[in-house]
C-alpha cells in the first residue's frame, strides 16, 4: 500500500536525521542498555559537529543546489516555528495535570469500563484548544496519571481535530459549507474511537515505552516546582523530536515536488489517497489546515475532508513526537492503522454528508 | 543532560524566537503575521523558564553536590524506569525547604535529542534562511483559482492594480472581457522560465506557514529578464492568444514597464501591488 510506504520512508528519514546529532538512535526501544555515563557522549556531538558540516557540502556538492538547501531550511524552520508555541501549550498543560490533578480526578470522570471510556475520552477532546502538538504530551501525562491508554489514545486523536478552535477554522476556510464541519466533527471522533476501541482489540502493553516518566504529585515536594520540571522536561524532549519531524517534512517537502504528486488529482479515489499523503507529508498544524484544504481547490470535498481528518491524527512531525514519547514500536503501528481508519472514515463520511 | 545544558538550550530557544518575532520580523519569512503574538510569548515563557532554572540551580549551591551526582549518574539516559531514587538522598530537604527535582527524579533526564534544538535556535539567531522563492514556485504548478460567477465593472483606474489571482480570474472566466484592453499593474517576484523571452511573475501563498506554500503565476513577456527573485511591479496589457474569458485563454501579460521594488512585509500574500510614484 503506497502510504504505508510512504510512513515507513518517513519513519527512515526520521531515524536517519536523528543519528548524527544523537550518536545511536533516538529511542531503541525497551531493551536499552543502562544509561552510559555523561561524558561518554560529548566525544560522540564532537563527531557529529565535525561530519554534520561535512555532509552538508558533499551534498551541496553532489547537485542539491544552494536553493534547494536553503528551501529545505525554510520550511524546516517554519514547520519547528508555527508548532512551537503550541508545543509549549501542550506541555504546559501535561505539567500541571501532573503536578496538580489528583489521579482521582480522572477516575471518576471516565466511565470504569474502558470500551465506554474510549468514546467519552474522545469527545472529551473538546476541552483542549491546540493542534496536534500539544496532544501528544497532555496523553502520555493522561496515561500516567491512571488513565487506561485506549481512551487517552482516542482524546490523542479526537483533541486537535474537534476543538472550538479549529472547528472555527474549518467554518470559516469553508463558507458556505456547513456541512464540512459537522462531516469533519464527525470523522474525527469515529476515526478516534475506533482507533481506541482497536488499541483495546489489539494493543499490547509492550509497544508502549515502558518509563512512564510523569509520577504525579509526590509527597514533600513543591507542586510548581515538580510542575516547571515536568513542563520543562517534556518541551525539551519533544522539541528535539520536533526538529527530527520538521527535518523529514521538510525533506518530502523539497525531494518530491508538488507537480509530481498534483497527476493523481484526476482521479476521485485516488485523490483521496494523494491528499491524504500530502497531509502526512506537509505537516501543517491543525489549527490552520482547513485553510490549506480550502485553497486546494480542484479536489473532491471528500478527498479535502480526509486530508482535514488524516492531518491532526498522522503526519511526519506527529509520529517523531509519538516516537519520542511512546517508543518507536508504538508509533509505526499507531500511525500506520490510524491512517487506514480515518482515510476510511472520511470517505464514509463524506460519501454520506458531501 | 546536565543542567547548565538545559538553561542554555531553553535560553538560547527563547532567545530566538524573541529575535524573530520581537526585535525583527524574520517570522514572517516563515509563519503568517497572526503568528507574531503567540510566538512573542513563547519566546518569553522559554526565557523566564531557563532563567528560573538557573536560578533554582543557583540557590542550591554546592551543599548538594554530592546528591546531584547521584541524581545525574541515574538520569543519564531516557530510558530510565521510573523507579528512581526518592527516598536514597543523602538530602532529603532542600535549603529553602523546597523539594527540587534533583531528588533523582526523572525530570532532571532530559534526553539527548533535545539538543537537536539547538540547530533552530542558533540558526535564528545567525543564519535565518530566505523567504521561500523561486525556487519553490518553478517546482510546483500554479495554484488552480476557484470558479466565480459574477463580475464587477472594473475600476476606471489606469494603470488598474490588480492581484495575481484577480488577474487569472478575469482572463479565464470573465465572459465580458473587461480585461481586454486594458493596463494592469502587478508585483511580485520573478521566477525564470526555462526557454527563455519570458518569466513567471509569482506570488507565493502560504495558508499555515511556509511548508504549506502554493504559488500564482502571470507569464510575463519582456525586451529583458530581471534576475531570479527579484520583487518587481510590472504593467502592461494581456497577452493575447485563446479565447479570452474561457480555459483557453494564456494567463500572461505584454510588459509595458517593469520596475524593481523592495519586498513587500505582507510577501506571502497574494495582494494588490502598492501604489506607485
Amino acid at each position: 500500500m503506497r502510504r504505508t510506504d510512504e510512513l515507513a520512508v518517513g519513519a527512515e528519514t526520521a531515524a536517519v536525521v536523528g543519528l548524527p546529532a544523537d550518536g545511536h538512535p533516538a529511542d531503541a526501544g525497551t531493551e536499552d542498555p543502562p544509561p552510559p555515563d555523561p561524558p561518554r557522549f560529548w566525544p560522540l556531538l564532537l563527531v557529529a559537529a565535525a561530519v554534520l558540516p561535512g555532509t552538508a557540502l558533499f551534498l551541496v556538492g553532489q547537485g542539491v543546489s544552494k536553493a534547494a538547501l536553503q528551501a529545505w531550511q525554510t520550511v524546516c524552520l517554519a514547520v519547528i516555528v508555527q508548532a512551537t508555541p503550541f508545543l509549549l501549550l501542550g506541555t504546559a498543560l501535561s505539567g500541571a495535570i501532573n503536578a496538580f490533578v489528583p489521579e482521582r480526578v480522572f477516575t471518576r470522570l471516565l466511565p470504569r469500563r474502558p470500551a465506554l471510556a474510549v468514546p467519552v475520552a474522545g469527545v472529551a477532546g473538546v476541552v483542549l484548544p491546540g493542534c496536534e502538538c500539544a496532544s501528544v504530551p497532555v496523553a502520555n501525562s493522561l496515561i500516567g496519571r491512571g488513565v487506561t491508554p485506549a481512551a487517552a489514545f482516542a482524546f490523542l486523536l479526537s483533541a486537535p481535530a474537534i476543538n472550538p478552535v479549529v472547528l472555527t477554522a474549518t467554518a470559516i476556510a469553508f463558507p458556505g459549507t456547513p456541512l464540512m464541519v459537522l462531516a469533519r466533527l464527525l470523522a474525527s471522533l469515529v476515526t478516534a474511537a475506533v482507533m481506541g476501541w482497536l488499541w483495546l482489540w489489539l494493543g499490547r502493553e509492550e509497544w508502549l515505552r515502558p518509563a512512564v516518566r510523569h509520577t504525579g504529585h509526590q509527597p514533600g515536594h513543591h507542586r510548581w516546582t515538580e510542575f516547571r520540571r515536568a513542563f520543562q522536561h517534556d518541551f525539551l524532549q519533544a522539541g528535539g523530536f520536533l526538529v527530527i519531524g520538521a527535518m523529514a517534512a521538510a525533506t518530502f517537502n523539497v525531494a518530491v515536488p508538488r507537480s509530481v504528486l498534483d497527476t493523481f488529482s484526476g482521479s476521485p479515489w485516488l485523490s483521496v489517497l494523494f491528499l491524504a499523503a500530502l497531509a502526512i507529508i506537509l505537516a501543517v498544524c491543525s489549527e490552520a489546515d482547513a485553510f490549506v484544504a480550502s485553497s486546494l481547490t480542484g479536489f473532491s470535498p471528500t478527498a479535502r475532508l480526509a486530508f482535514m481528518v488524516v492531518g491532526p491524527m498522522v503526519d511526519l512531525k506527529l509520529i517523531a513526537l509519538q516516537a519520542g514519547t511512546f517508543g518507536r514500536a508504538f508509533a509505526a503501528r499507531f500511525s500506520a492503522a490510524t491512517t487506514v481508519v480515518a482515510v476510511l472514515c472520511s470517505v464514509l463520511v463524506g460519501g454520506v454528508l458531501l | 543532560m546536565r543542567r547548565p545544558l538545559q538553561v542554555t538550550l531553553l535560553v538560547l530557544s527563547g532567545l530566538g524566537l524573541l529575535h524573530a518575532s520581537l526585535f525583527t520580523d524574520l517570522c514572517l519569512r516563515y509563519v503568517k503575521p497572526g503568528m507574531r503574538p503567540l510566538l512573542i510569548a513563547s519566546g518569553f515563557v522559554l526565557l523566564v523558564l531557563g532563567i528560573v532554572e538557573a536560578a533554582a540551580r543557583e540557590r542550591r549551591g554546592d551543599r548538594d553536590e554530592q546528591g546531584r551526582h547521584g541524581a545525574r549518574t541515574h538520569g543519564a539516559g531516557p530510558h530510565n524506569p521510573p523507579e528512581h531514587t526518592h527516598g536514597h538522598e543523602p538530602h532529603p530537604r532542600d535549603d529553602d525547604g523546597h523539594g527540587t527535582g534533583h531528588h533523582g527524579h526523572d525530570h532532571a533526564a532530559v534526553p539527548r535529542v533535545a539538543w537537536l534544538l539547538l540547530l533552530p535556535a542558533l540558526s535564528l539567531l545567525f543564519y535565518a534562511p530566505p523567504a521561500l522563492g523561486a525556487y519553490t514556485a518553478a517546482r510546483q504548478p500554479a495554484k488552480v483559482i476557484a470558479e466565480q460567477d459574477g463580475f464587477d465593472p472594473l475600476p476606471k483606474t489606469s494603470p488598474l492594480p490588480i492581484t495575481l489571482t484577480d488577474f487569472t480570474t478575469r482572463v479565464q472566466q470573465d465572459r465580458s472581457l473587461a480585461i481586454k484592453a486594458r493596463t494592469v499593474e502587478m508585483s511580485g517576484l520573478v521566477t525564470p522560465v526555462p526557454g527563455g523571452g519570458s518569466w513567471d511573475l509569482t506570488r507565493i501563498i502560504i495558508s499555515c506557514c511556509a511548508a504549506d506554500a502554493q504559488s500564482v503565476k502571470v507569464r510575463v513577456y519582456s525586451s529583458s529578464i530581471p534576475p531570479a527573485n527579484t520583487w518587481v511591479s510590472v504593467t502592461g496589457n494581456w497577452h493575447p492568444g485563446g479565447k479570452l474569458g474561457t480555459r483557453s485563454a494564456p494567463v500572461a501579460l505584454d510588459a509595458q514597464t517593469v520596475k524593481r521594488i523592495q519586498r513587500p512585509s505582507n510577501g506571502y500574500q497574494d495582494a494588490l501591488p502598492f501604489p506607485s510614484r
